[in-house]
């Protein structure tokens, strides 16, 4: 071909020169694009943008214009003008709706059910019970325990036994009421220490891996390092056993389903979820038929923090009923039945000792968490391992020991929740951290700053931490708060308190590690001729933003703007597999993914404009819809037309892309909890007031500061963390699941469970901290669920600046604050609590030495981060042990145990105490 | 059916009968500026008649008791809890639903804020905060915080925190009050000929 042939090829190539219509979002034929923001450019790439923690894969296709700017969700406008349809807003022809029938026992075996009287009354149009589906099922495959309704007993007050469909609603909450049950009522379990003891009627059994005859769910033992030096080096130790009540996600909307099964024998479920995967998986199970059968739709979700991340009974429900009746229908639930189904998170009595030596160092955390699971396993499993491991970290610690145990209780299953695991615990650790620093004699900021782990490192239990903001945090939270001239210095009744957070930002290992070592996350893109980019993910927007991320991704990438993209996550038919929004995994995931699929449509385009231009392909650039010659911006084509190049002989262009954690972690069982591609960091500072005289707390001000990485939405990751400050401020000063003297929950509405109004929030002021993660997309990682952490401790130690109490039991109710209140003034014999005196600080010589150790350490990490051929690094360099191998490897004493010694059996702590019963399976019965 | 319970608890098994049949009476308002008419039941609740005859499913249940204000209305312009009123109540009474407050294509200030400052994230509670921040703008065109916050304490929000709330209410006061419209929002968002600008 010649030069001059090839020339008229430029554009189209039937009418070279000339086009016959419009063209949307095509660039035109200016030869320079909107102008980009240096100021969002990374210097890497010749902007302005600093970039302290060096540069990241993804610099080089920031344009400047979309990743990091605030951004509107994209599907805002459906939310404000009331278009968007949530669970109960799907409403099919011809529909039926269901109710369903709950236990009035706690636990009781079913011995009959009687439906004559229901399905006389005109209206009802069918009626299912556990008869009609007698498969388990549960989100972890490990743990399948429940049934869609009852199948021979009921374990909790409010658990399903059977459902009806009728005409109406009236109609169907008759026929509820006719439908007689006859219980033989059993001995229910209520306290959580009951269930470690052998039962004579467990409330389920594991079969040959039941432990003794007992209600334990789950037990862990985890042991690193040397245990016994860790006393022995010990100055000063903390010791508290504390309660956390449970506490419910209260998202505003109430759980809904609608199922429905089309003519042609496939059903449709529409369910606001946070993983449709699951659910997907679980239906296939329970009603025998194949996956492929079933169409998972995602409906708008008002709200999940992990409240609607499991697979439902009503959700089986609606779909058997759908069948039965051959019509489709709705099951809602009213604000009670959501407390029935619960999920929530843990009560939990947590046993937490610290230790730190004569320099300052964390020389040991020793914990004991029982947690109340309720009736069902739900994610228990792995809420287990995440009271002990999560809070191993941002510290570098001596030893660590963790003795973990749920146990089955005739309440509604306790589930996840956002910070799933982490809190309570966190909580425990923070404020002892505050308690050590005052036996100590100094700061509790600086002693966090001189024991924290340095970037790419791994910590006591070997997860690997890549980027860490932890000390940026610290340092901006003490800055901007004015720390210095408060904590300990101000009167009576006011306070001010420090707290951090580390958390997971996506888990490891799936929860259906299926052999194949399928992706995490997939997402594929679409584009045809209108030039408008199809997304299709099955990453569930619940209102955390995570349909505006894969958008602002795919636009980055492809230069486009926020409108050309179509985000289409709703339906499993068209969604390829994705794990769902729970573990803070949906930004660095599916961003991912997004970036990847992304990735390989840009090779296309780059790949067409260089055969138009006869540039080569690296002088190219990519900018606001145009393709151009960096050293000469004049020479390029629009996005159209060199899309219109690439489709050339092949139509619609489509891409897949995918992502899955690297292979991380030691070996011991339980080694995989916990393990991420990424952590997130957090440091608030909680300024509080406290009525001596009432107990009553108020929140005033919250400086917050969460490392998420990179913002690639400003906005929402502002609203995550205001948002996790109001729920952190709720579980730690009034809501609470009150349970009554006989076991029954007493506060199933938003009257009595008290969730935070406007008057009770503080001033937030967000800080975003950016580390700039090696793998996170564009240096991201999760803001989601790491940023409640803090706020329970901050609260806490706040109180304690302002009053010289300490709480032990979670919500800081007046009440209770009250009782401690009085405790404090017999104590020191003092008539008026308006007489206490406020804590005060001495300083001892050891400040001095953590400021200059927490100096060194902060020029360490910047080495740390910024060099590209890093040592590593492993917990125990700070005990004097060779940071480059493994603490196992040096020294013999350093040992990771998972299994109970006989010593420590002769004197268990209270979790531990579920390793006296041995497993059926090893009784040789 | 005798309280099988120790204590006090309420379950939707020992609830009262509701059934179906009791007299229906014509119902007539107007619904965010139609006219609607219905046979309903002398003792419906206007959220049900909204959400389940009128079909305004913008109206969110969240609680039933009035304790989470997802269901909030504007009757005769004045913000109420359509879940604690009798639909008998408000007939012939002029009703705005969320639905009703944006013209045309062109949103109300507030609506289109509350996208731009993060107001709205998972989006259920929005419409009741919608209305009720509606009206007091149109009672109170620059109200200051303490009267935000007074005007929403009845709503309750679990995603934001309320902060970006008031954010956009305070943006919203401003932009009615620079007089600015609002753009229609079919009109393209991005420039379809980028370049072509002067």
């Amino acid at each position: 071909m010649t030069k001059k042939e090839k020339k008229e090829m430029v554009g189209y190539r039937q009418q070279p020169g000339k086009i016959s219509f419009s063209r949307p979002g095509s660039g035109g034929k200016s030869p320079f694009s909107e102008a980009r923001d240096e100021e969002m450019i990374p210097e890497s790439q010749g902007g302005k943008k600093e970039q302290p923690w060096g540069d990241h894969k993804h610099d080089k296709l920031i344009t400047g214009r979309i990743v990091g700017k605030p951004t509107s969700l994209v599907d805002s406008k459906w939310k404000v003008t009331g278009r968007a349809k949530y669970g109960d807003d799907i409403r099919l022809p011809n529909e039926l709706i269901g109710k369903i029938v709950r236990s009035p026992h706690h636990y009781a075996r079913v011995l009959s059910i009687d439906l004559s009287k229901a399905l006389e009354l005109p209206g009802v149009v069918s009626i299912a019970t556990g008869d009609d589906a007698s498969n388990k099922f549960g989100v972890l495959p490990v743990t399948k325990d429940e049934h869609a309704m009852a199948v021979e007993r009921v374990r909790h007050i409010g658990d399903l036994v059977a459902c009806v469909a009728a005409e109406d609603e009236a109609t169907a909450l008759e026929a509820v009421r006719l439908i007689n049950v006859e219980y033989e009522v059993l001995e229910s379990i209520h306290d959580m220490k009951d269930g470690l003891k052998d039962s004579k009627d467990p409330i389920h059994d594991r079969g040959e891996y039941h432990i003794g005859e007992a209600n334990v769910q789950k037990r862990v033992f985890q042991e690193f390092g040397n245990i016994e030096s860790m006393q022995e080096n010990a100055v000063v130790s903390h010791k508290n056993n504390w309660f956390f009540n449970g506490v419910n996600h209260a998202a505003t909307e109430p759980h809904a389903v609608v199922a429905d099964w089309d003519p042609s024998g496939r059903l449709t479920l529409y369910t606001p979820q946070q993983v449709p995967h699951y659910v997907h998986r679980a239906l296939a199970d329970v009603l025998e038929i194949p996956m492929h059968q079933i169409n998972v739709h995602r409906t708008f979700v008002g709200g999940g923090f992990g409240g609607k991340s499991d697979p439902f009974p009503h959700e089986m429900c609606a779909s058997i009923l759908a069948r039965k009746s051959g019509r489709p229908v709705r099951i809602t639930f009213d604000r009670e039945e959501v407390y029935w189904i619960n999920r929530g998170r843990h009560p939990s009595h947590i046993e937490m000792n610290l230790h730190a030596d004569k320099q300052g160092r964390l020389c040991g955390i020793e914990t004991d968490a029982l947690i109340d699971g309720g009736a069902f396993a739900s994610f228990g499993h792995v809420t287990t391992y995440y009271n002990g491991v999560l809070h191993t970290a941002p510290y570098e610690i001596g030893a660590f020991h963790y003795t973990g145990a749920r146990v089955w209780t005739n309440k509604p299953a306790s589930g996840a929740m956002r910070g799933h695991g982490a809190v309570n615990s966190r909580c425990a650790v923070e404020v002892g951290i505050d308690d050590l620093s005052e036996k100590l004699q100094v700061d509790p900021i600086s002693f966090r700053l001189a024991n924290l782990l340095p970037p790419n490192s791994a910590t006591i239990t070997g997860f690997r931490v890549t980027s860490i903001g932890m000390r940026e945090c610290l340092e901006r939270v003490m800055k901007e708060s004015g720390w210095k001239d408060k904590f300990r210095k101000m009167p009576l009744g006011h306070g001010i308190g420090i707290g951090c957070g580390f958390f997971i930002s996506g888990s490891g290992l799936p929860i259906h590690w299926d052999p194949n070592k399928f992706p995490h996350a997939t997402v594929h893109l679409k584009i045809d001729m209108d030039g408008g980019v199809t997304v299709h993910t099955g990453a569930a927007d619940i209102g955390q933003g995570s349909d505006t991320v894969v958008a602002q991704s795919v636009a980055e990438v492809l230069g486009l703007p926020l409108d050309m993209i179509r985000i289409k996550s709703r339906e499993t038919d068209t969604s390829p597999v994705d794990l769902g929004s729970y573990s803070s995994r949906v930004t660095f995931m599916n961003a991912n993914a997004a970036i990847s699929a992304a990735m390989k449509i840009r090779e296309d385009l780059l790949n067409a404009t260089s055969e138009i231009t006869d540039a080569p392909v690296e002088k190219l650039v990519i900018g606001d819809r145009r393709i151009f010659r960096k050293d000469d911006p004049a020479v390029g084509v629009s996005y159209l037309e060199a899309l219109h190049k690439a489709q050339e002989e092949r139509g619609a262009l489509v891409a897949s892309g995918a992502y899955r954690t690297p292979p991380m972690g030691r070996a011991h069982k339980g080694a995989a909890a916990g393990l991420a591609p990424a952590y997130s960091f957090s440091a608030y500072v909680a300024e509080v007031k406290v009525d001596v005289e009432t107990g009553q707390t108020k929140v005033e001000k919250v400086w917050a500061a969460h490392d998420c990485g990179k913002a690639l939405n400003p906005l929402a990751v502002k609203g995550q963390i205001i948002g996790s400050c109001h729920m952190g401020m709720g579980q730690v000063l009034s809501e609470e699941m009150r349970y009554g003297r006989t076991g029954n929950l007493m506060n199933t509405d938003l009257l009595d469970y008290k969730i935070p109004s406007i008057h009770e929030m503080p001033e937030v002021t967000p800080i975003i901290v950016e580390s700039n993660d090696p793998e996170g997309p564009f240096g991201a990682k999760e803001a989601g669920e790491g940023p409640l952490l803090p706020i329970l401790p901050a609260v806490c130690n706040a109180v304690y600046d302002a009053i010289g109490v300490r709480s032990n039991e979670l919500p800081i109710t007046p009440d209770r604050l009250y009782r401690d209140i009085e405790k404090k003034c017999r104590e020191l014999k003092i008539d008026d609590p308006t007489d206490l005196p406020s804590p005060r600080l001495e300083i001892s010589e050891l400040q001095d030495i953590l400021e200059k150790r927490a100096d060194q350490h902060s020029i360490r990490d910047r080495e740390r981060r910024l060099k590209s051929d890093i040592k590593p690094y492993h917990n125990g360099a700070l005990f004097g042990m060779d940071p480059t191998i493994p603490p196992d490897e040096v020294d013999e004493s350093w040992r990771v145990t998972v299994i109970p010694s006989k010593e420590y059996l002769e004197k268990p702590r209270l979790a531990g105490s579920a390793w006296l019963h041995t497993e059926r399976r090893k009784r040789g019965e | 059916m005798a309280n099988p319970f120790g204590d006090v608890v309420s379950m939707s098994v020992i609830r009262l009968p509701m059934l179906p049949g009791s007299e229906k009476i014509p119902w007539e308002a107007t619904i965010n500026g139609k006219l609607i008419s219905k046979p309903i039941e002398s003792n419906a609740i206007l959220l049900d008649v909204l959400r389940d005859q009128v079909g305004t499913l913008g109206v969110k249940r969240g609680c039933d008791m009035g304790t989470c204000g997802c269901c909030s209305i504007l009757v005769d312009g004045k913000p109420k809890l359509s879940c604690l009123v009798l639909a008998q109540e408000v007939s012939d009474c002029e009703i705005t639903t969320v639905e009703g407050l944006a013209d045309g294509h062109h949103l109300h200030p507030i609506q289109e804020m509350f996208g731009e400052y993060g107001g709205s994230q998972c989006g259920f509670c929005t419409p009741g905060f919608l209305v009720v921040i509606s009206a007091l703008l149109n009672e109170n065109p620059s109200p200051n915080d303490s009267e935000i916050k007074n005007a929403i304490e009845g709503n309750l929000c679990r995603c934001t925190g309320y902060q970006q709330i008031v954010d956009s209410v305070r943006a919203a006061s401003e932009l009615l009050n620079s007089g600015q419209n609002i753009n229609n929002s079919t009109e393209p968002k991005s420039n379809p000929n980028p370049g072509f600008d002067e």
